[in-house]
């Protein structure tokens, strides 16, 4: 009896002073343990009378003014025929926040709560526009590693600050600022504020970009509440060609300076071309003193329609893969694993047969590779598939091998032929691996044991096909891809990454047209499950894990910068020449380099040589 | 035995707690400035990313794309004349309290007293007052009268007070909602919401969400968002003179 007085005391002095505490205004967060936020649940829809222009149409051609973009995001943005939208991949491309929000749609917020503490774990969001489902965690966790997939809505986390929601957001996909070209790259980050006002949310974000943006891009919107539940949730899209006898290699764009329709949107609407050229300084009020002397406005624009001079630039994307000397694996998709931090990426498959490994990394600390495939695969590596020689690729094979087995070969007929058949795992590879590797002076213990010759090679393993498919003379005349068909995972080697422009090894048979087929082939083969996202995953032989979006951008970097320089080619452009129009100027920010390896400069001179003299095909030069 | 003694010493702290507090002398109603839910002083840049093109360069006449306006409205927007508003004195009737938020430039924000916030802009060099005690004083000719609130989110129990600085805004010289003459009345009614919202990176925004009602030239309200970055101080305050054009 005594201690149920005592409970009741106690219980009802804590709620006193608690209400006396609540009563001053103190600050009781973090104390109850539930966030003090404002509830944003229900339908809501854009108001379409800001930027009433820019809804469905997405915006004129050249209407960048109070965008702060940088040199290489206007001329991506100058570069861009939108007869591109009419490309199978960009034709159900989905929408990236905060370009999401400004559509003539339906969206929907809704909480998901802990049954047990009611904590909120999740906010939720559907955009009726390409049936984007948002989540956005508020129970702290982190965000995931910078190699794995990105997505249109990205990766959200959430906080409430007064009556204001934040959301921090990582892992976007390449979409737009807006659809007239103005790219919003994968490497932005997002900050969105919402704050309610009763039946309205002003919604405010700040995009920072390094890649495209020379200042972060904020910009406000408005969100009206749906008294009445709107009918229509659902935006199909399904792709197909609409151009008949186009061919596969075919992406359009305007050669800088040649723009036809550059001043359509300035002239009708009476401002000047500088001003519509975007940049910073048009946010702000300074830029209507540049505009006081038309003439010396109308010379800056002009050069802004170009790149402004010779000197390549390096890339403001961050490398994926900390450089902390460990393996980082990844679970990209059914039985199949990436492990980054030895060089090129490598992939795992695991089952009961035995792990089957494509590339060996660089072989600098292949004993962790080794040890973290121990983790991932109760069963020794049996196959080493090569998609290539280089040394990124292959520098693990040895050890790998020697820590493998291959008891498919154990007590066969070739057993009795080579003494060292079944001892270790076996290396699968096309001949020309082979060939460039024992040029390398490659220990024999490293090449490949298994090779071939032909098109396709195929295996079924672990419960499912599993293809190798050779893409001659793409980087070089012994790249190969495999497609796990069941986990529908592709590994591309040297011939797709995400972290720089494609290391083609002219004096080893690649060519900036194999590599551009040989994307073409990945594209063949990937599906994708909504929208341009998932289904068929793809690890690059660089940088973080993709779907077929990434490697369609790659494929349209890649078709751009080759028309460039063919047409500098027929002009009669020496090498040289061909560097100081600096080609690539669109896309350095992301992939270019001005040091290392493989720089900006060397790949432009892969693409010259490779088209002034083209590999026969199938062979070396 | 311990438990025990916790357990009625428990209450009675909470009781002597209780009187100690009950026991301080009533306290003077907290004015406008002590009870902000935060700081909105200091000197604001106009980031001009909503309605670019309407706001950085005037607009062609009839150009209204956006503003639901009623006939009267059109005729009036169409039959906007700079060269006359120049002539009579008038030009800025597009920098009154419905556009001011929306002209580029930097506005200042300091509290004139404890109970009014004042805001001056560079472009137009104007000045707005936002009484917290019912005052009635307009900051000057084109800003009517602006009445404001910390108005309260409304929420149950257990929730914190947070809240947004409201502001409506009568008493208007007819002028533009868009220097191209969009107009709005003597009639016409501004609420704005000013809300503050800091970066990760230190930049802090300051969030205007508008409301424009005038049933003699819109057809519905005219609503918008703008919003300003903090800037360290006034070095790049640029005052100019009201144009019409």
């Amino acid at each position: 009896m005594r201690n149920s007085i005592g409970a009741v005391s106690l219980a009802a002095g804590v709620a006193a002073v608690a209400g006396m505490v609540l009563a001053q205004g103190l600050d009781f967060a973090g104390r109850t343990g539930q966030p003090a936020g404002v509830d944003l649940s229900g339908t809501w829809y854009p108001l379409p009378g800001q930027d009433a222009g820019l809804f469905t149409a997405a915006g004129a051609l050249v209407d960048y003014g109070g965008i702060p973009l940088n040199e290489a995001g206007r001329l991506y943005a100058l570069a861009w025929n939108p007869s591109r939208i009419q490309g199978r991949q960009h034709q159900c491309m989905g929408y990236v926040p905060p370009y999401a929000y400004n559509q003539p749609a339906n969206l929907r917020f809704w909480e998901e709560r802990d049954p047990d503490t009611q904590r909120v774990v999740a906010l939720k969001q559907y955009w009726q526009i390409s049936e984007g489902t948002r989540t956005i965690w508020m129970d702290g966790r982190p965000h995931p590693p910078a190699n794995a997939p990105h997505t249109w809505s990205g990766f959200s986390t959430g906080k409430y600050e007064g009556n204001t929601l934040t959301v921090y957001t990582t892992h976007l996909k390449r979409g737009w600022i807006r659809a007239n070209g103005m790219p919003q790259s994968d490497e932005a980050t997002l900050v969105e504020h919402f704050v309610r006002h009763g039946d309205r949310i002003t919604y405010l974000s700040v995009v920072n970009d390094p890649v495209y943006l020379a200042e972060p891009f904020s910009r406000t919107y408005t969100l009206m509440r749906n008294i009445k539940e709107p009918d229509d949730w659902l935006y199909s899209c399904d792709d197909g060609e609409q151009i008949l006898g186009r061919r596969e290699d075919q992406v359009e764009s305007y050669p800088w300076g040649k723009h036809p329709f550059v001043r359509e949107f300035a002239d009708k609407n009476g401002i000047p071309l500088l001003a519509s050229l975007g940049g910073p300084e048009t946010m702000y009020a300074e830029i209507l003193d540049k505009l006081k002397d038309p003439a010396a406005a109308e010379r800056a624009a002009d050069a802004l329609l170009q790149p402004s001079d010779s000197a390549p630039r390096a890339a403001a994307a961050f490398d994926t893969v900390p450089a902390d000397g460990e393996i980082h694996v990844l679970p990209v998709q059914g039985n199949v694993y990436m492990l980054a931090g030895d060089g090129g990426n490598i992939a795992v498959q695991t089952g009961d047969q035995g792990a089957m490994v494509v590339n060996t990394g660089a072989g600098r600390i292949s004993d962790k590779v080794i040890a973290a495939i121990g983790k991932l695969s109760r069963k020794p590596i049996q196959f080493i598939l090569n998609t290539g020689y280089q040394p990124d690729f292959t520098g693990g094979n040895a050890n790998l091998r020697a820590a493998g087995d291959d008891p498919s070969v154990e007590g066969s007929f070739f057993s009795g032929q080579f003494a060292d058949a079944g001892k270790g795992a076996t290396i699968i590879g096309h001949l020309n691996v082979e060939t460039r590797m024992l040029a390398l002076h490659a220990p024999a213990e490293a090449l490949p044991s298994d090779t071939f010759v032909q098109e396709r090679r195929r295996k079924f393993h672990n419960g499912e096909a599993v293809e190798m498919l050779h893409e001659p003379n793409a980087t070089s005349d012994g790249d190969s891809i495999v497609h796990f068909r069941r986990s529908d995972v592709i590994v591309t080697g040297e011939i797709f990454n995400t972290v720089s422009y494609p290391r083609i090894d002219t004096k080893s048979g690649g060519s900036i047209q194999g590599e551009i087929d040989a994307l073409l082939k990945i594209l063949d083969r990937t599906v994708y499950q909504h929208d341009e996202e998932g289904g068929t995953m793809v690890i690059p032989g660089r940088g973080r894990v993709t779907d077929e979006w990434e490697v369609a951008e790659y494929r349209d970097m890649l078709v751009i910068i080759r028309d460039r320089v063919e047409a500098l080619i027929d002009q009669g452009a020496t090498l040289d020449q061909v560097k100081a129009a600096r080609v690539t100027a669109d896309y350095e920010t992301r992939f270019g380099a001005t040091s290392g390896p493989w720089t900006t400069d060397r790949f432009v001179e892969a693409v010259y040589t490779s088209l002034k003299n083209p590999p026969k095909a199938g062979t070396d030069q | 035995m311990n438990l025990r003694w916790a357990r009625r010493l428990v209450p009675v702290l909470l009781m002597l707690l209780s009187a100690r507090i009950e026991a301080q002398p009533p306290r003077a109603p907290r004015t406008a400035k002590a009870a902000a839910l935060y700081d909105v002083t200091g000197y604001w840049m106009a980031v001009v990313t909503e309605d670019w093109r309407y706001r950085m360069i005037t607009p062609r006449k009839g150009d209204y794309t956006g503003i639901v306006l009623n006939a009267q409205g059109r005729r009036m927007a169409d039959a906007w004349d700079p060269a006359k508003d120049e002539a009579a004195g008038e030009s800025c009737k597009s920098y009154g309290a419905p556009s001011l938020m929306r002209v580029p430039g930097r506005i200042h924000i300091t509290w004139q007293d404890n109970q009014t916030l004042k805001i001056e802009s560079d472009a137009g060099q104007q000045v707005r007052l936002l009484h917290f005690d019912g005052s009635e004083t307009p900051g000057g000719p084109w800003q009517g009268v602006s009445k404001a609130i910390w108005e309260l989110v409304p929420a149950g129990r257990g929730s914190r007070p947070v809240g947004s600085l409201k502001v409506v805004t009568s008493h208007l010289k007819p002028g533009y909602l868009r220097k191209n003459g969009v107009p709005y009345s003597a009639n016409a009614v501004l609420t704005e919401y000013f809300d503050r919202v800091n970066e990760p990176n230190g930049d802090a925004y300051l969030l205007i969400t508008t409301t424009v009602e005038d049933p003699a030239y819109l057809a519905q309200p005219f609503l918008t968002s703008s919003h300003y970055r903090k800037v360290a101080d006034g070095s790049g305050w640029k005052p100019t003179a009201c144009s019409a054009r």
